[in-house]
């Protein structure tokens, strides 16, 4: 009779998924630290040490996702794998494949989800409550990133398992999409907040080159943001020469 | 001051952990650390004047597929950090305002050419795979957890020593600056600073409207109550 994943492994498998970038490269990616964290499922699957490694082996394979939601494939292919082990899965590549395809639908998801709206947002909600008080704003701004961050990587794994490589259905795709519209909305609304919380900071407006240069920026900021290149950080350092050259000959 | 910069220097290495190897849990953004280094050198305005048009320009950066973006991590400890050296030498605003606009600059060209760096940490971390995969094959388990060990020492190490370079380049060199001209400085500051802030918000804006007119008339309307509500509720 063949082992079953257990709670404890699952727990093991999430407390490992910090390091999953760890070994970033581009070869593979997060490939490694893809079989780093799913180390504990194999080792309660594969009591004989010589499959055990042969299964370890492909899991170094190339994998890239988003790293939060990182956690939901690990969980679905944990799912899946212990299929195989059982004998119910005898495809080895179908694993391979239903990783790849979680893989690059979990990066479509999450990559907008984290990278375009959360983060932006966070920081954006830091930004404005440290104009004021700049302990509330750095707390602010790891409240609100680690409220989706952690709970989703926590909580990913045992979704994934329980729900194998369904778990991207209908079901979590469309919360996700929901929170992202969502973000994008009251993230419109807060920069426009921040905005105003800059042009009259508690109450007394700023001076009139300070409000003209702040229109500026925000001219040459969605002028600049059609392109990729060069990169804000780029305009950025620009713009701080420009600004130099500027009160230099003043 | 040699123990403040011990820990600007360790806070960069956590900085640098957190940003990709460990956790990713934002520790690493300027507004987190520049909230810590301003308590921990007692001078919360010059830190917190760096930060956020760092964190502000940051914002706007992804790490997505292979791209290595810009170290807003290690970037930002290096800015905040050399702001922060050089205005515990100036008690006046002006000077602080000129310690700032060399902070944020160092800052971001900082996190610009730490791009090169990660480039190179990942580079090391093939080699560090091709090991781990050869002892594997040799029936070592333990080496995918040994290369985990040795890239989070790296990651630390190269984060450590690079904000220590910047930061030691940028005091020694601009020192000298900041005492003689430090008027022509905080002049810079003053046209900087809100253009930098226009410029990241403006990034962030168009991340979030994604060219939906519902998203714009939130963005107006938020603008002007915002704007009614500090000038009626303040009076």
């Amino acid at each position: 009779m063949t082992e079953r994943v257990t709670s404890r492994d699952l727990a093991r498998m999430t407390a490992r998924t910090s390091l999953l970038q760890a070994t970033w490269n581009y070869e593979r990616q997060q490939g490694l630290g893809w079989a780093y964290c799913f180390a504990p499922v194999l080792e309660r699957l594969y009591p004989d040490a010589a499959v055990r490694r042969a299964r370890l082996a492909e899991h170094t394979g190339y994998f890239n996702t988003q790293p939060t939601l990182a956690s939901v494939a690990l969980g679905a292919v944990a799912h899946l794998e212990e299929q195989r082990a059982a004998g119910v899965l005898p495809e080895d590549d179908g694993i391979l494949r239903v990783k790849s395809m979680l893989g690059s639908a979990l990066a479509a998801v999450g990559d907008r989800l984290f990278w375009f709206t959360l983060r932006p947002f966070a920081a954006l909600l830091g930004v404005w409550l440290a104009l004021d008080r700049p302990w509330l704003g750095a707390l602010a701004l790891l409240a609100c990133y680690n409220a989706g961050h952690l709970t989703l990587r926590v909580r990913g794994v045992r979704w994934g398992y329980a729900l194998g490589p369904e778990v991207l259905g209908a079901g979590l795709r469309g919360n996700l999409e929901r929170t992202m519209r969502t973000l994008a909305g009251l993230g419109s609304g807060l920069v426009g907040i921040t905005v105003a919380a800059l042009l009259v900071p508690r109450g007394d407006p700023q001076s009139l080159p300070f409000q003209a240069t702040l229109a500026a920026g925000i001219a040459l900021g969605m002028i600049t943001a059609q392109r990729a290149r060069p990169s804000s950080t780029q305009w950025a350092l620009g713009a701080g020469a420009l600004c130099l050259a500027a009160a230099w000959f003043r | 001051m040699n123990l403040q910069l011990l820990s600007t220097l360790l806070l960069a290495g956590v900085a640098a952990l957190d940003a990709t190897p460990v956790a990713q849990t934002f520790l690493s953004q300027p507004l987190v650390m520049g909230t810590l280094l301003g308590a921990l050198w007692g001078d919360w305005r010059t830190a917190m004047q760096v930060a956020v048009v760092l964190q502000i320009l940051a914002a706007s950066t992804a790490p997505v597929g292979s791209r290595t973006p810009e170290d807003y991590a290690v970037g930002g400890v290096t800015g905040i950090g050399t702001a922060l050296v050089l205005s515990a030498a100036h008690p006046f605003t002006i000077a602080r305002d000129a310690c700032a606009m060399i902070g944020v600059i160092v800052g971001l060209l900082a996190a610009t050419l730490g791009a090169s760096v990660l480039r190179w940490q990942r580079r090391r971390n093939e080699g560090l795979a091709r090991w781990c995969e050869e002892r594997l094959q040799m029936g070592d388990e333990t080496a995918l957890g040994a290369a985990q060990r040795a890239a989070v020492v790296l990651a630390f190490a190269a984060g450590v020593a690079y904000c220590a370079a910047c930061m030691a380049a940028a005091v020694f060199g601009l020192q000298r600056l900041v005492t003689t001209e430090s008027l022509w400085l905080a002049r810079a500051w003053h046209l900087a600073q809100p253009l930098w802030l226009g410029l990241g918000l403006a990034q962030l804006l168009h991340a979030f409207v994604q060219r939906r007119l519902s998203r714009i008339a939130v963005f107006g309307g938020a603008l002007i109550a915002a704007w009614l509500g500090y000038v009626v509720g303040t009076r």
